[in-house]
């Protein structure tokens, strides 16, 4: 068996490109997901029950479903509904994000509950507002106990980036499968997207816990 | 807009059939990845230098690479690298064990670390052996602490049966794209599709909150 990289090689700015596709839709899906997980799991923990029973019935949907269920869902049936199309990056923009800030909610929300809840106790009991106490104090310590967590949602957002390429977004994964099919060299394309895969993946998990180890004693009380 | 959700109740038995075989691959994984994560677990704490360092390895390299990648990858290079001609369906097999195993292992690996140090060596000084303090003093306590991680595991392993279809195993997920796009119902046959999905997948995530309720460590 011969590896020939030269498809790599050669298309080298197709796949920098991919790359570049992958990443830009793994930050926005990041911060969209982490702060629609944010307001779901505040109004779960504090907003009217109604609201609290739709938003667990939701969540535990979203841990119920694929998310290839959702983005195929998102992207050939709602146009059927509504006649809105989504372009393939959109769609999976919010296909991801609407899985994911399901799984952001519930690690915000064992975040909050894990600061005890005489720390709220005292903050009103300063004169704070609710609003205010869980600003100054609940939720600094929240965010650090989260790290780990939240460590774990970044890896698995870039890892289902590469799940929309079956909507054909021209992320890494979708380009690795054209150049394959172009060059009759799947061998050495996989095992370079696989070197690739690992090379994003494996900093930014030990990244995160470095960055936990190192701010953890904030999140103590 | 017109719907035709007779589609759905047309293709019944091939939707059955879909979800019937995403339970066995499910079920199928499981079954080996236990086995597996527990040999990658038990050479990661072993006293060999060698086998410890090559645990750790391949279970951070398929931590970190995404399922539907190894699942492409089993499918093009396995065959080429072992010189074997493996059917879609051993091919997803094979890609799930080695994903699941790297995640059971760390899970097998943590229960067992959180044993305290002292169990063993109370063990040890009761005149056990290292092999019957593991069997009967870790082990035991270790297993209830891995029970919960084990059954979220299984829920994401469910889940994520879903991208074999790429490779064309006829799964639920495979079958319910077939029959979209070839009968034009697309609406239909997707929402049966994520119904279905609900309806096997609404009660697991239910159990595994009660599993951590029941199982799960309080400190």
């Amino acid at each position: 068996m011969d590896f020939d990289f030269s498809p790599v090689i050669d298309n080298w700015r197709f796949f920098a490109g991919g790359l570049g596709i992958t990443v830009a839709l793994s930050a926005i899906t990041a911060v969209a997901s982490l702060l629609l997980g944010l307001t779901i799991a505040l109004l779960r923990l504090y907003g009217p029950r109604w609201l609290r029973i739709l938003l667990v019935f939701y969540i535990d949907s979203m841990r119920a479903i694929p998310v290839l269920v959702v983005l195929v869902w998102i992207y050939f049936a709602l146009p059927v509904t509504t006649g809105v199309t989504f372009p393939p990056f959109w769609a999976a923009l919010v296909a991801l994000t609407l899985h994911i800030a399901a799984y952001a909610a519930e690690v915000t929300r064992a975040g909050i509950e894990s600061v005890r809840q005489g720390q709220m106790r005292a903050g009103l009991a300063l004169g704070m507002s609710r609003a205010q106490a869980l600003r100054k104090i609940i939720l600094p310590q929240a965010v650090v106990r989260m790290l780990p967590a939240i460590g774990s949602l970044l890896t698995l957002i870039i890892k289902d980036t590469a799940i929309a390429t079956v909507i054909a977004v021209p992320e890494l994964m979708h380009r690795a499968d054209t150049i394959s099919g172009q060059s009759y060299q799947p061998v050495s394309v996989y095992t370079a997207v696989v070197v690739i895969y690992f090379a994003i993946l494996f900093p930014v998990t030990r990244g995160m816990e470095r960055l936990y180890q190192r701010y953890a004693h904030l999140g103590r009380s | 807009m017109n719907l035709h959700w007779s589609i759905v109740w047309e293709s019944r038995y091939a939707l059955l059939q879909g979800a019937g075989m995403t339970v066995m691959l499910t079920v199928a994984t499981m079954a080996l990845a236990v086995p597996g994560g527990i040999a990658l677990a038990l050479m990661r704490l072993s006293s060999s230098r060698i086998a410890s360092k090559a645990a750790a390895a391949v279970v951070e390299f398929f931590r970190n690479l995404p399922i539907i990648l190894v699942i492409y990858w089993a499918f093009y290079v396995m065959p080429i690298l072992l010189d074997v001609q493996l059917s879609p369906l051993t091919t997803a097999l094979a890609a799930l064990v080695l994903n699941v195993s790297s995640y059971n292992a760390e899970t097998f690996r943590a229960g067992i670390n959180s044993i305290r140090k002292g169990q063993m060596e109370a063990a040890l000084a009761m005149g056990m052996s290292r092999r019957q303090a593991m069997l009967k003093v870790v082990v035991p306590q270790a297993s209830r602490r891995v029970l919960p991680v084990l059954a979220s595991t299984w829920v994401s392993l469910f889940k994520d049966t879903s991208l074999v279809s790429v490779i064309s195993v006829s799964e639920l997920s495979f079958v319910s794209m077939q029959i979209s796009s070839h009968s034009y119902r697309v609406l239909e046959m997707l929402t049966a599709m994520a119904a279905i999905y609900w309806l096997m997948g609404y009660p697991q995530a239910k159990l595994v909150d009660w599993i951590y309720r029941k199982y799960g460590v309080k400190e």
